[in-house]
Formats: structure tokens, sequence, C-alpha cells
């Protein structure tokens, strides 16, 4: 039955290539754990995008009972962490989950530096991942206010304060993010959350595909 | 695979009608010691993955996330602090030269020279050699960046006594506690504590609630005459009974708010 | 180490512990998150306290009037005043019968006496549906079931009415 299923997609679309590609292709000695023990510092990228994973699933759900208005914002998030049953521990995945993307992200950053991956040909694939970084770190930046308590405001206070800064357009840059050229309320809270939950991420699975595609076309960078 | 001039296609589309068969490569044909993906190689990231996952669920568990008191704008006692992976820039600002007349030196030029260097490295160190011995100008700046960035970082989080900041801002929880009024501790409560405490004992803009104080009845006795951290001394003047109906009084709505 | 001669192939062994360690990886994430979604679901109603309405018992007659009272509403952290609605009389056995207006066809709001043309009967504007006096719809009108009675208990010569239940049930 699953067969016949299957056959019947693959005469249509062809599907077999594209995945066998994928499982059958090799893996170099050098990066298996298996043989060297020092190959641990391959799997920082696979991490990453494991607990990337986590944040898109933790987001979504805690999407189901948040508010973005500052009105409720608060209060939604109080109620889940509170009264929800393990509502503290989806909460939880998501804010820890953020700080383990940026040390992961780091440290595979710091390995795809001091191996010299960046070298001819691979350039494209190291700005993809910078760009990568700062997707994350925006993310960070706006995932932040959400939860609209002390903590969440005045750091985004600070931060817009320093977007104010910026010489010839820093004040429209500041209402761009804020809403409003001087209150941060109603409307920076409803611009947080459209850019930490669809512009960002749209971006950024759209810079992590093209990462991926680069690292199947190119192959693992070898052995120093 | 069959290109060009007799290929059949599927209908008018322009998939191929000769079907690659599904069967994965045979392990001989994985030289020296490579090994197919999946599933050999996927299974040790998987594993890696999965132990990873109970680290991280663990932490998870053992550190709920910290949700501060809703936020108010008029609150001007906060002190403002990011979330640590941005404390470095946020340190940075403090310095002479990254602030006041050469603000831009520090929320443009440093973090621009630094992330535009990031950006761009492959354009900047260019040589042939990927060992970092053999680009030592590249590496160097990375350990220069990395080190002052691990220092700003640590020098911002070691004045924070983060402990007393999450304790002075844990959110107050709505329990409706209604007050005795008639409470003989109530009356001293309100000549000597109301006004920073609060007239639902809640806390203010001065001092904090003392619903859900972890202080015992001594401590408390011995705060209001002593006083603590930011709250003088002698707060509280009068006899020790009435010391002691003030201590019932405050133990008493914390018992009933719970 | 011939394929063939194992019944299970090395690599159908890896493709099982792949499998394994994939699904326990799914379910360590996704445990607590479904916990999460489908907390709503599991939790047990906290309503059942029944609320004065401010009619005595002896105002009610064997008329149905309207009672409208309010109760605090409790969603999620989202607290109001709901405004509720009764149809209260007294029957024959002078026994308080308290009927919901939400009709049991589409939910609109059902009036006693809402059309000149029914007399003594509860009568819903929508599409026409009608019921007796007790309740119990007429037949050959749209809707299925008899009105929801309220529970409802009587102290200190008030009138307190909680949920609405399904007739039968309450």
């Amino acid at each position: 039955m699953l067969q016949k299923i299957y056959d019947w997609i693959d005469d249509r679309i062809d599907i077999t290539p594209i995945w066998r590609d994928i499982a059958d292709h090799e893996v170099p000695e050098h990066v298996n754990p298996a043989h060297h023990f020092s190959a641990f510092v391959y799997c920082f990228g696979g991490l990453t995008f494991f607990v990337v994973v986590i944040q898109i699933l933790s987001g979504m759900f805690l999407t189901m009972y948040y508010v973005p208005d500052i009105e409720n914002a608060w209060k939604s998030v109080y109620y889940l962490q509170t009264e929800v049953a393990h509502g503290q521990i989806v909460r939880g995945m998501h804010h820890w989950g953020a700080s383990v993307t940026v040390v992961m992200l780091l440290l595979h950053t710091l390995r795809v530096f001091f191996q010299g991956v960046y070298k001819k040909p691979r350039e494209l694939n190291w700005m993809v991942g910078v760009l990568i970084f700062f997707i994350i770190l925006g993310l960070g930046f706006t995932g932040y206010l959400l939860p609209w308590d002390n903590k969440a405001f005045f750091a985004t206070q600070v931060g817009l304060d320093i977007a104010q800064q910026v010489p010839f357009i820093g004040e429209q840059l500041k209402t761009l993010l804020a809403g409003d050229p001087e209150i941060i309320g109603a409307q920076t809270l409803t611009r947080f959350f459209a850019i930490h939950v669809f512009f960002l991420p749209g971006a950024l699975f759209a810079l992590l595909a093209a990462h991926f595609i680069l690292i199947r076309k190119q192959g693992i960078s070898g052995p120093l | 695979m069959h290109k060009g001039k007799g290929m059949k296609f599927v209908g008018d589309s322009r998939i191929s009608a000769e079907k690659k068969p599904n069967i994965p490569k045979d392990y001989s044909e994985y030289p020296g010691r490579t090994e197919a993906f999946w599933p050999n190689f996927l299974l040790k990231e998987w594993l890696v993955g999965a132990v990873f996952l109970v680290g991280f669920l663990c932490l998870t568990l053992a550190h709920p996330a910290p949700l501060e008191g809703m936020a108010d704008p008029g609150d001007a006692a906060y002190i403002p602090l990011p979330d640590w992976y941005f404390l470095f820039l946020y340190e940075l600002l403090k310095y002479n030269f990254a602030s006041g007349p050469y603000i831009i030196m520090g929320i443009l030029v440093l973090p621009g020279l630094a992330f535009g260097a990031l950006l761009l490295a492959p354009f900047l160190d260019k040589g042939p050699g990927r060992r970092p011995q053999q680009r030592p100008v590249a590496v160097g700046m990375m350990m220069l960046g990395l080190a002052s960035v691990i220092w700003l970082t640590y020098e911002s989080a070691s004045a924070v006594d983060w402990e007393a900041r999450a304790e002075e801002n844990k959110p107050v929880a709505e329990a409706d506690v209604e007050i005795d009024e008639e409470d003989p501790g109530f009356a001293i409560y309100e000549n000597s504590c109301m006004q920073c405490h609060g007239d639902d004992l809640s806390g203010g803009a001065a001092a904090p609630s003392l619903i859900g104080t972890e202080h015992t009845a001594d401590e408390i006795a011995d705060i209001a005459q002593n006083g603590i951290g930011d709250m003088p001394p002698d707060q509280f003047s009068g006899s020790d009974e009435e010391l002691e109906q003030l201590v019932d009084f405050i133990v008493s709505v914390n018992e009933e708010a719970e | 180490m011939s394929e063939k001669k194992q019944q299970v192939s090395r690599r159908q062994f890896l493709n099982y512990t792949l499998t394994g360690v994939g699904g326990f990886m799914a379910a360590g994430m996704l445990a607590p998150m479904l916990r999460m979604a489908v907390d709503p679901v599991l939790k047990t109603s906290s309503h059942g306290d029944l609320a004065n309405v401010s009619l005595s018992v002896d105002d009610i007659t064997d008329e149905p009037q309207r009672v409208d009272w309010k109760i605090d509403q409790v969603d999620g952290w989202y607290e109001s005043e709901v405004t509720k609605t009764a149809w209260v009389y007294k029957d024959e056995n002078d026994e308080i019968l308290a009927f919901s207006p939400i009709c049991k066809h589409l939910g609109c709001f059902v009036s006693w006496e809402g059309s000149e043309d029914f007399p003594d009967e509860f009568y819903c504007p929508c599409h026409g549906g009608r019921y007796y006096k007790d309740g119990t719809n007429v037949p050959g009108t749209p809707p299925l079931a008899p009105l929801d009675q309220f529970e409802q208990k009587v102290e200190d010569g008030m009138l307190f009415l909680g949920e609405a239940k399904e007739q039968g049930e309450a």
C-alpha cells in the first residue's frame, strides 16, 4: 500500500533521485567522530539547526496562548506560565533555546573560521552564514520585548535609543521600528511581534535553504 | 542518466519516464573509511542530538524562564539590561571613546567594522592557506575581537547582582489578599511601614512587596528595627508587644495569600 | 560479514536505530508542546457556582418572565462580566423552571410569545422555531431538542441559577 502511494508520487514528480542523493552521499572520514574524536566540532552546525527547529516548534505552540497587545501580552504570558500545564516548560524551551542557539551558532562560526573554510569556493556560503547570524541576533532582540515585562520594555527602549543615534536616518529608523516617534507601546509591540514571527523567520528559512543547498553542492571541506 | 534525444517523459511533463530504482548504494561503493550519510552517519549525529536534547530539557526544567513584573514605563528606578548576548555592545557604549560626542564610534564604526569584517572575511583573507598559522592576521583579528567581546560581556555581567535583580523584579501574584484593618498590627503597619510598602503590602517604587516575602517572623522583626539593603533602620519604634503584633500581622497576610 | 547470511542486515539495523533515535528526539521535543496545546481539553470545568439572579421566588408567576443577571467570567487571562438570560416561571406543581433562551436549532435568541401567531409558545425569530411552555420543541419546526434548563436552587427566598444543562440531564 505505502509502496503503491510512493510509486504513484514518484511516477509524477520523480523524487527518488533527490532523496537518494541525500541519503547515499559519502561522508568523509575526517568529519566522523567514530574515527576521530575531535570531529565532534563538526556537530555544532547540525546542533544549531536542531535548536532552531526547537525554536520554531516551541514558538508556534507559544502563539496559541500569546497576544501581542500591551494590555494582555504580559497577562497571557503569566497565565501560560502559571496556569497552563507544561506552559512553563515550553516557554522555558523557547527562552533558553534562544541563548543556546546563539552559543551553538558562535561555536559553529568559530569552527568554520579557524579551519579557514570560507576560502574559495565557499565564500558565498560563509556570507550566507554570517547573514543567518545577524538574523538570529535580530530574532533575539525582537523576541526579548514580547513578554512585555520591565526587562523587555527597558531593554527595548535602550535598543531603540541606540537606533536613534544613527546619523541622518536615526529618527526615521527608530520610528520605523517603534511605529511611533515618541511612544514605545502598542504599535511597537505589534511591530516587533510581526518582525519576530513572520519577517525574520521568513528570511531565516530562505537563508537556511541556501546554506544547505550550497553545502550539499560543494561538499564538506577537506581536512586541514 | 540518459539525456537528449530519445528521452522518454511522463505525459507532456519534464519528468523522465525511466525510473531510477530506489535501491541504496552498496556499502562496497564507499571508498576508504567514508560512509553513507543515511543511515550510518546520521545515526551518529542524531545520537549526539539526543544527548544534547536531554541536556537541554534538563536545563529547561531546572531553570524556568524568568518573567518580571508587567512593563511599567513610569518606573524610573529600573535599570535596563539587555539579553546576555548584547551585553558587550551595551558595555562598549559606557566607554568615553564610544559615547557622548563619539557615540557614532560605539554604535556604528566599531560594530560595523567588526561585523563587516566578519561578513567579508573571505575577501579580506585571500591567501590559499587554510591552516591558522598560515593566516596570522585573520586569526589574530578574530582572537582580538573574540577576546574583547568576552571581556566586555564579563565586565558588564560581573557588575550586576543577578540574584538580587531577579528577586526585586519578581512578578507580584495578583492574589486578592484581604487586609484585616481591624487587626491591631494594621494600625502599627499604617504608622511605620505603609508609606513605602503600600496600603495593601504590595510594595511601591521605594520598597518591595511584603506579600510573598521569604523572611521568617524573627527576621521581619529584625528588619523592622534595623533595616535591610536600602531600608534605613529604626523604621519601627514602639514596644516589643507592638512589634510582635506587627510581625504577626505581616505573617498572617502572607499565610492568607498562599 | 556477508549481509545475506544475517537475518537483519547491518543497514536495516542502523535504519531501525535511526528511526528510534529520531522518534525519541521528536517525542522529547513535542511532548511538552502538545501537552500544552491540548491543555484546555483536559482542564476540568471550574464552573458550577450558582449565582443569585436577584429575583425573589414570590415574584415568579406561571407566566414566563425574562431574567437577566451578570456573572464574572474568567477566559484564560481575560476576566469580564457577562450577562446571562433565562425564562423563568412556576409550573402547575409550583416548581420553578428556568429555560435557556438559546434556540437548539442554530443558537438564536428565543422569546416567550415572541410571535403573535403563536401564543403560549417560545418563538425563535431566525427560522420560526417553536417550543411549548415546558420547553419541548414543537414537532415540525426546525429545533430538534427541547430548550436547555438551568441548574437552580432557592436560598433565603431568592432564586440562584447556574449552568444551562440539556433536558433530561438537569
